[in-house]
C-alpha cells in the first residue's frame, strides 16, 4: 500500500465534523495519524484545541470513532500507563495506546507524567502537536513559545518593545535523552515522512515513544488560512524546526536541509512576530543555526558510536 | 443528516455541520489536474475523496489509478487545496449570498 492509498482508503477515525478552526493543521495532522493508528486504538486527548473543538465529545456523543478519552492537562501519561497495564493484564498486547496531547500539557503542565511514564519504560505512543502557547484558552505563553513572539500574556507595545523573554524549550532533545526507543519530529508540511514515523513509533514494543509535530496556529499567531501548510513548510526549510528522530540517542536528521532559507522568511509568515526588529530576527537566526549545529554534532557522534 | 457510524461509548458521533461555515468553495478544473493528490493529502477536513479510474495522461494515453474528487458536505473553505495545488487546477469560488 502506497502512502497515498492509504491516506484515501483508511478510515477516518475522527467525527467529519469537528469545529477547529478554518484551515486548522492540527485537525490535519489529529485525522492523518489517527487514519495511520486505525481502530485498534484508545487515545486520549487532554484539555487544548483538540478536546476544545469536540474530539473528546459533547452532549453525551462521542467525538470519534474508537475510545478517547478527556484526562486532566497534567496527568496524561500517568493515566494512559494505567490503561497499557489493564490491557496488559487482560492479555491484549495488540492495542495502541496513544496521546495526542497540545504543547501546554506537554511541555510545560504535563511534562512530569510523561517524564515519569519515559523513564519507567510504559509502552505508550505519546504524540504532542506543538503551536507554541494555550491557543484554546487565548492565545497565553507557554515554555514551547518562540523568543520575541507575541501572546496575550506577553504582550507588545505601541514602540514593538515586548514579547516573550525566553527562548523556546528544545523539548524534541530533551525526550530523546530519556533513553527512550523513538523519538521523532514531524510536520504537518511532510506527511509522507509523518507517515512513516508514526507506523515506527507503533512498532515500538518495549517503551515510551515520542513524537513532537510543529504546527503553526493561524488563528493565534496571525496567519491566513490558506497558508497553513506553507508556514509549517517554512519551519523545516528554515531549519528552525528540524525533522530528526532519535532511538536510544541515536539521533539522525531525517531531512537535511541543505540550503536553508533565512529564519526571516519563515517569520515574516506570521504577524505574532511581525514587531521585532532586525537585531531580534537576528538572534533567533543564531539561535536555529546553533542547535542545528547541535544536532548535527550529535548526528556525527551517533554514527560513530 | 443521516448518521452513518456508530461509536463505542456515548450516544453517537458527535459532528457539527462545518459545511455552513463556507464562505468561499474549492473548484476542480479537471483538464488541468494530473491527479498526483496533493489536496487529498493536505485537506484537513479530509474532504478531498479518491477512488480508482482511469487518468489522462499529458500524450493522450490513459492509466489505471487513483482520481481524486472534492466533496463539499463538511468543507470549512480554508483554501489549502488551491494553495498546495501544483497545477493551478483548482480555484476558490465565492460561495452564493456569502
Amino acid at each position: 500500500m502506497t502512502v497515498m492509498e492509504k491516506l484515501a482508503f483508511k478510515e477516518d477515525m475522527i467525527s467529519p465534523g469537528i469545529s477547529a478552526c478554518i484551515g486548522c493543521n492540527v485537525e490535519l495532522t489529529l485525522r492523518t495519524v489517527m487514519k495511520i493508528l486505525g481502530p485498534n486504538t484508545v487515545f486520549a486527548v487532554p484539555p487544548g484545541c483538540m478536546g476544545g473543538v469536540g474530539v473528546v465529545g459533547w452532549n453525551k456523543q462521542s467525538g470519534a470513532k474508537p475510545p478517547v478519552f478527556f484526562p486532566l492537562l497534567d496527568n496524561t501519561a500517568s493515566m494512559l500507563a494505567g490503561i497499557r497495564l489493564g490491557y496488559n493484564a487482560q492479555g491484549r498486547t495488540d492495542i495502541n495506546v496513544v496521546a495526542f496531547a497540545g504543547d501546554g500539557a506537554t511541555v510545560d503542565a504535563g511534562f512530569q507524567a510523561l517524564s515519569g511514564a519515559a523513564e519507567r519504560g510504559d509502552r505508550i505512543l505519546y504524540i504532542c502537536y506543538d503551536n507554541e502557547g494555550y491557543m484554546n484558552t487565548g492565545y497565553q505563553r507557554s515554555s514551547s513559545t518562540s523568543k520575541w513572539a507575541w501572546t496575550s500574556t506577553t504582550p507588545v507595545n505601541a514602540s514593538g518593545g515586548g514579547g516573550k523573554r525566553q527562548h523556546k524549550k528544545d523539548f524534541p532533545v530533551i525526550m530523546a535523552m530519556h533513553d527512550i526507543p523513538y523519538m521523532a519530529t514531524a510536520s504537518p508540511a511532510y506527511i509522507p515522512d509523518l507517515v512513516a514515523k508514526v507506523e515506527k513509533a507503533m512498532s515500538v514494543t518495549e517503551g515510551l515513544a515520542y513524537i513532537h509535530i510543529y504546527n503553526p496556529c493561524l488563528t493565534g499567531w496571525g496567519i491566513p488560512s490558506d497558508q497553513s501548510i506553507e508556514a509549517a513548510r517554512k519551519a523545516v526549510q528554515s531549519r528552525y524546526f528540524p525533522l530528526f528522530e532519535s532511538s536510544r540517542r541515536k539521533i539522525r536528521i531525517t531531512r537535511k536541509v541543505k540550503e536553508p532559507i533565512p529564519v526571516k522568511a519563515y517569520i515574516q509568515a506570521s504577524k505574532k512576530f511581525r514587531h521585532l526588529d532586525d537585531e531580534q530576527i537576528q538572534e533567533l537566526q543564531e539561535l536555529t543555526d546553533e542547535r542545528y549545529r547541535f544536532l548535527e554534532a550529535m548526528e556525527q557522534v551517533s554514527q560513530e558510536g | 443528516m443521516e448518521k452513518s457510524y456508530k461509536a463505542p461509548m456515548g450516544e453517537g458521533i458527535y459532528e457539527v455541520n462545518t459545511g455552513d461555515w463556507r464562505i468561499q468553495f474549492p473548484e476542480m478544473d479537471k483538464t488541468r489536474c494530473t491527479e498526483c493528490g496533493i489536496c487529498l493529502m493536505y485537506c484537513p477536513v479530509n474532504s478531498v475523496k479518491a477512488g480508482y479510474g482511469e487518468v489522462l495522461l499529458k500524450n493522450g494515453n490513459t492509466r489505471q489509478g487513483l482520481v481524486y474528487t472534492i466533496d463539499l458536505s463538511y468543507c470549512k473553505g480554508c483554501g489549502v487545496c488551491a494553495q498546495e495545488c501544483p497545477q493551478d487546477a483548482i480555484t476558490m469560488k465565492r460561495e452564493n449570498k456569502r
